[in-house]
């Protein structure tokens, strides 16, 4: 016999083998894993790098705004269109910001889409109206809920169509109705001869709130 | 040339083992092919919209000097072709009668109690290619990039980020970061996760579910209880069934040609290229109940948590979709009887199960008419009776209902049901 010459007898020798096969497979495991994640590092590449061009830069103060569209896009917004858009609909403007030094309207930022309207001044809350001028007060367009651009008005005031939120611009943007989860950020502006210049960068973060 | 291929590919056994499979005949069991029949028009349709389609936003000009995105031109160009329009109409309404079909065959597997043991890894795989659809037919949405693409796309952009934590990571992975209409890595990369990898995704999935079904034979309609017990009845896969379901398939590509000849799809011309302005927006039909939902939960359900916000967007958006598709990929784990499922039950016989599936269909009625809230201008207090009450109450009067008229029926089948059963096994 085989086994007698052998101090290890063949139960020993079998758990011997079970503990040597584990170790194995164990070391081909963490082998295995180890490849397959360290290949996750690909996928750093599936998120582009963010390139910020002039016309990517946030609103900052000293940006004009400008039309964002129609046959005016890229002008100086004045006073009067604002007047003259009261009377149509809807009632205010959406504008980008241009920064007066290079003449770049920075359109290729959805969340410098601001909304720009004149409201009689005594109807502003004294917080709103800190940050207006003469009754024109200024608001990130981009809705807080799902990020569509409000560009409506309803109610008497400023209505998203996605999901139906609304917004009060006379009382800091306030949610009045709807599922938005909070305010949209006003712009502070100023008066500098016939154009409306951000006299700050928005109060506080625009778009979406995820 | 049969013996010629047979000797080398041993078609006769092919021919006894997998042509010779007997298909139970149910007009409800072509509810699955009518899904796999959309899903091979949208590959085919699909195919000529990509040899013409342009995954571009770069600015181009038109024969009559309009500067318009790529993407939204070459829509114009396919519109202008031969049977252009109709065909991506096709490809639009398939999309629709996919997930149509797909959600009626799972409401029939539901209903019939089909996916009981051993079948419970086929439901799953069945739910996973049900969402796997509807998130490909997402990533369509804003390839034609108009105004009301784009904005329809944005909203679900959103909701995507909503999710906590993972969500940011995973918008950038799929919309090649900030969603924006001047981002030009986004198109290229819905195109190619539209056209490419989620269809493949989708071709494995669908082949795992047959494969699936083949192996554990489909489940018998009822009266094959009563002619052949424990035999299996039906008609072989060639040619029996092969002949009905190619002439399914043409009256299927007939009908859908004929919808999309009459409905024809997305204007993208009417809507024009994107703009700052939004329109206003509904989804398709399979997304309006979440859209009903996200306006009906107030602005103040909101709190943070380890870093991310919970907010009316992650409740509505992400919160109760996912929900309702754990809890739908839970029903054959609650729902465990010990017997090995054979035959169709009828849905008259188990009272509690068929209500509670209409329960759940006038959940979705009821969500989705919340959608309509703005349009209706449907006050919310309402809305949420609606959709909470009104599908319970329902299912408890269909319960009433059933066990009223079937109640006595039901104890008798049910004892019958189990004796069956027991002699298969």
């Amino acid at each position: 016999m085989e086994h007698t010459e052998h101090s290890i007898d063949p139960v020993q020798e079998q758990q011997e083998h079970i503990k040597r096969r584990a170790v194995l497979q164990a070391a081909i495991g963490v082998g295995v894993g180890l490849s397959v994640l360290s290949t996750l590092y690909v996928g750093v590449g599936f998120i582009p790098k963010v390139v910020i061009t002039p016309e990517k830069e946030p609103v900052k103060a000293g940006d004009v705004l400008v039309w964002a569209q129609g046959a005016k896009a890229g002008q100086d917004i004045t006073p009067a269109d604002l007047q003259a858009a009261q009377k149509s609909d809807p009632p205010f403007i959406i504008a980008y910001p241009k920064n007066p030094e290079n003449n770049v309207v920075k359109s290729q930022l959805a969340t410098n889409t601001i909304m720009v309207m004149q409201l009689e001044p005594s109807s502003l809350s004294p917080e709103t109206a800190k940050y207006a001028a003469q009754g024109i007060v200024a608001y990130s367009a981009i809705c807080k809920h799902l990020g569509c651009t409000i560009s409506q008005w309803k109610n008497n005031v400023w209505h998203c169509p996605c999901h139906g939120g609304e917004y009060d611009p006379r009382q800091g943007a306030k949610v009045v109705a709807g599922p938005p989860p909070g305010p949209v950020p006003q712009l502070p502006i100023k008066l500098e001869g016939n154009r409306i210049v951000a006299a700050a960068g928005f109060l506080f973060k625009p778009g979406a709130d995820v | 040339m049969y013996k010629w291929l047979d000797e080398r590919l041993d078609l006769h056994r092919l021919n006894s083992k997998l042509f010779r499979k007997a298909f139970p005949v149910h007009h409800t069991f072509f509810l699955g092919e009518i899904t796999l029949f959309a899903f091979v028009v949208l590959v085919l349709t699909g195919v000529f919209l990509t040899l013409n389609y342009e995954p571009s936003i770069r600015e181009v000009t038109t024969p009559d000097g309009q500067k318009l995105p790529a993407a939204y031109a070459s829509i114009l160009y396919i519109d202008s072709l031969p049977f252009g329009a109709v065909i991506r109409s096709l490809h639009h309404w398939s999309a629709h009668i996919m997930i149509a079909a797909a959600f009626l065959h799972m409401i029939r597997i539901h209903l019939s109690g089909a996916y009981k043991k051993p079948r419970e890894l086929n439901w799953l795989v069945g739910i996973g290619l049900l969402v796997l659809a509807i998130v490909t037919a997402f990533t369509g949405y804003a390839l034609p990039f108009d105004n009301y693409a784009i904005t329809a796309t944005k909203i679900g952009y959103e909701i995507g980020a909503a999710a906590p934590w993972v969500g940011g990571v995973l918008v950038n992975i799929l919309f090649a970061g900030e969603f924006s209409n001047t981002n030009t890595q986004m198109i290229p990369r819905l195109f190619s996760v539209h056209v490419l990898w989620l269809p493949l995704t989708l071709i494995a999935l669908i082949g795992l579910h047959l494969l699936i079904m083949v192996k554990q034979k489909h489940t018998q309609p009822k009266y094959a209880e009563r002619v052949s017990p424990g035999k299996i009845l039906g008609v072989p896969a060639l040619p029996s069934q092969g002949i009905m379901a190619g002439i399914l398939f043409l009256v299927y590509v007939a009908v859908a040609t004929l919808i999309a000849g009459i409905f024809l799809a997305h204007p993208v011309q009417a809507y024009g290229p994107p703009t700052a302005n939004t329109p206003a927006v509904k989804p398709d039909w399979y997304f309006l109940w979440i859209y009903g939902i996200l306006q009906m939960i107030p602005s103040n359900w909101k709190f943070e948590l380890l870093g991310a916000t919970f907010g009316p967007q992650f409740w509505g958006g992400i919160f109760v979709p996912t929900l309702i598709i754990l809890g739908a990929a839970a029903i054959p784990f609650i729902d465990t009887q010990p017997h090995k499922q054979r035959y169709l039950e009828l849905p008259s016989q188990h009272p509690g199960r068929t209500s509670f599936v209409i329960g759940m269909l006038m959940f979705y009625i009821m969500a989705t008419l919340a959608g309509y809230k703005i349009d209706l201008n449907l006050p919310n207090a309402l809305l949420w009776v609606l959709v909470l009450f009104v599908p319970i109450l329902t299912g408890v009067v269909a319960y009433v209902i059933l066990r009223a008229f079937y109640g006595k029926a039901s104890q008798e089948s049910q004892v019958g049901g189990l004796q069956g059963s027991a002699a298969d096994d």
